[in-house]
């Protein structure tokens, strides 16, 4: 158990400042999320161009470090992304956060990867894993627009 | 016994956690047990063990007298005038759902209103809800003021004719505050209608008197007072236990069933179906010894010191802000801290083996009102010292130091 391996420095910095707040202009997929646990809210914006790929992405939320700065990670990844893309990366992450140990995408430069696994931290901490993937449930079900709001439970 | 050494009669503060001595500030969730009362469950599945009220053999026997016992030790612990009053059920929750069910069938129709206030836990409003749904009622909200207290007055504004029933926190889990239910009582049987009170966080704090309060049902969580989970107590008086439909169906409560028709038993098994919490419940009678061998005046006064202790601290604290200020304040501490996440600080000061709860403490409806996704809360018990409270506050300042 390492309070430094979960708030690291990147983690920290995103948390207090998180790039792309706020509602991505023209967004035509968005999806709510929210954690029912700890009132954790995000509220994911996506523009989809008819090739399918992402042109721009945001996040409004309200959360903790960790939730914040996940989200605000996986935003910066996720552009320029096409949506089978996304759903690669989203499905890798979610499986590093869970069990395990690297991430596997070839998606992803490793540049990206190392700022990534600066969440894997919560790891150690069973309750706030929820906090790390809030978003990117929300992420898959803002592409997915099958469900409006999800509710984040650990699977 | 003294409550210098309480720490001692609790194993769980034998552990280290993370290798820190325990600062355990999180009662108001759940209380620790003492070792009379976890041995006392231990002895009796290893001596005593059999279901209660059916058999006539030696042990059921046994057994049974152990289980009435702890009704008559609550019905002395909380001043109830006859021990039938007490009715035991799986928590505070289940208590309030009895009664919200119960009382809900037989007595409210579309239109009528049930008066919560914005303090109460979900546990006291998810309940009635249903009967929004199934009877079409309606639910009305006491306001809180600026200090996060309800006052009478707060009560009295939203009493209508169509009121039909009251339920309200005696004390809040997360502002803190004691609500005047004796006199909201007085005030809503002037006009007939019956009080609920949620006395989960009062009734490890305060001293209990039914026949005082005279309120109709009262609902009381053991976890919270020093005893085994899975256990609640619901108090009601006895003509509403008399005139209420059961709750549950199954054994223990009937009297007789025909292919055509069913009568109930006396009371107070008519609200207890099925085979019961035993063991939780004759090990409770050990929690109700144990507050009484240390005096429940004593445990407001160490309680009272170490809350304007614990006040006066994070007060002195700028980089946090309490919750709610009640002029009458009980055992909780609701705070939260300029741009860090509530989450983030109880994971912090976990580290340092200190156990506060972050979150909406099952209170969205007052998180709402006071624009908080979530607070930090610590919480305090009779083992509690200003050591803890030292603790908590130096691992307040490592959080900001760590976000700084
Ligand atoms: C004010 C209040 N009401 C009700 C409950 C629920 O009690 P129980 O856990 O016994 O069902 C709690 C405990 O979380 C509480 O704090």
């Amino acid at each position: 158990m390492d309070l430094k391996e979960l708030y690291q420095e990147i983690i920290l910095d995103h948390g207090k400042n998180p790039r792309n707040l706020g509602r991505a202009e023209n967004f035509n997929k968005d999806a709510k999320g929210h954690n029912p646990l700890c009132g954790d809210k995000v509220h994911v914006y996506l523009k989809l161009n008819e090739n399918k790929k992402v042109e721009d992405i945001s996040f409004e939320g309200q959360g903790c470090a960790i939730s914040m700065a996940s989200a605000s990670i996986m935003t910066g990844l996720i552009k320029g992304k096409e949506e089978k893309e996304v759903k690669e990366i989203v499905a890798d992450f979610l499986e590093m956060i869970k069990e395990k140990e690297n991430l596997n995408t070839k998606l992803l430069g490793e540049d990206e990867k190392t700022k990534l696994m600066c969440l894997s931290g919560v790891k150690q901490y069973p309750m706030r894993v929820k906090c790390a993937t809030l978003s990117w449930h929300t992420l898959t079900s803002a592409i997915d627009k099958s469900q409006n709001e999800i509710n984040n439970e650990v699977k | 016994m003294n409550l210098k050494n309480i720490k001692k009669e609790f194993p769980i503060f034998r552990n280290k956690v993370h290798n820190n001595d325990l600062v355990y500030l999180d009662s108001a969730n759940s209380s620790q047990k003492p070792l009379v009362v976890v041995d006392r469950i231990y002895d009796f599945y290893t001596k005593e063990f059999s279901n209660v009220g059916r058999s006539v053999h030696y042990l059921a026997v046994a057994a049974t007298n152990l289980y009435e016992n702890t009704r008559s030790s609550v019905q002395k612990y909380i001043n109830a005038k006859d021990k039938n009053e007490i009715v035991f059920t799986k928590g505070a929750t289940e208590a309030i759902n009895l009664v919200a069910n119960s009382f809900g069938q037989k007595y409210l129709k579309e239109g009528d209103e049930v008066l919560l206030t914005e303090l109460e836990h979900h546990s006291n409003y998810v309940p009635w809800h249903y009967l929004r749904k199934s009877k079409g009622i309606k639910i009305e909200f006491a306001e809180i003021n600026v200090n996060g207290e309800v006052t009478l007055e707060s009560i009295e504004k939203k009493i209508t004719k169509k009121t039909k029933i009251i339920a309200i926190t005696h004390l809040s889990n997360v502002t803190g505050a004691i609500l005047p239910v004796k006199e909201i009582i007085k005030l809503a049987h002037s006009k007939g209608i019956p009080v609920l009170i949620d006395g989960c966080q009062s009734a490890p704090h305060l001293k209990l008197d039914m026949q005082d309060l005279d309120c109709d049902f009262y609902a009381i969580s053991c976890h919270k007072m020093y005893g085994p989970t899975g256990l609640g107590i619901l108090y009601a008086k006895k003509k509403w236990l008399e005139e209420l439909p059961p709750y549950q169906g199954g054994g223990g409560m009937i009297n007789e069933v025909k292919k055509e028709s069913i009568s109930y038993g006396d009371l107070p098994n008519k609200f207890e179906a099925g085979t019961m919490a035993t063991a939780q419940v004759i090990a409770f009678d050990e929690s109700i010894k144990f507050l009484n061998k240390i005096g429940i005046e004593n445990i407001v006064k160490h309680e009272n010191e170490l809350m304007d202790y614990g006040q006066e601290l994070l007060r002195r604290n700028n980089s946090v802000t309490l919750i709610g200020n009640p002029k009458n304040k009980g055992a909780v501490l609701s705070f939260t801290m300029k741009d860090i996440h509530p989450h983030d600080i109880a994971t912090i000061l976990d580290e340092d083996g200190v156990a506060i709860r972050a979150g909406h403490h099952c209170c969205q409806i007052l998180h709402d009102k006071l624009g908080l996704a979530a607070t930090a809360r610590a919480s305090l018990g009779v083992y509690n010292t200003k050591d803890d409270l030292d603790q908590l506050n130096s691992s307040i300042n490592k959080c900001k130091k760590i976000f700084e």
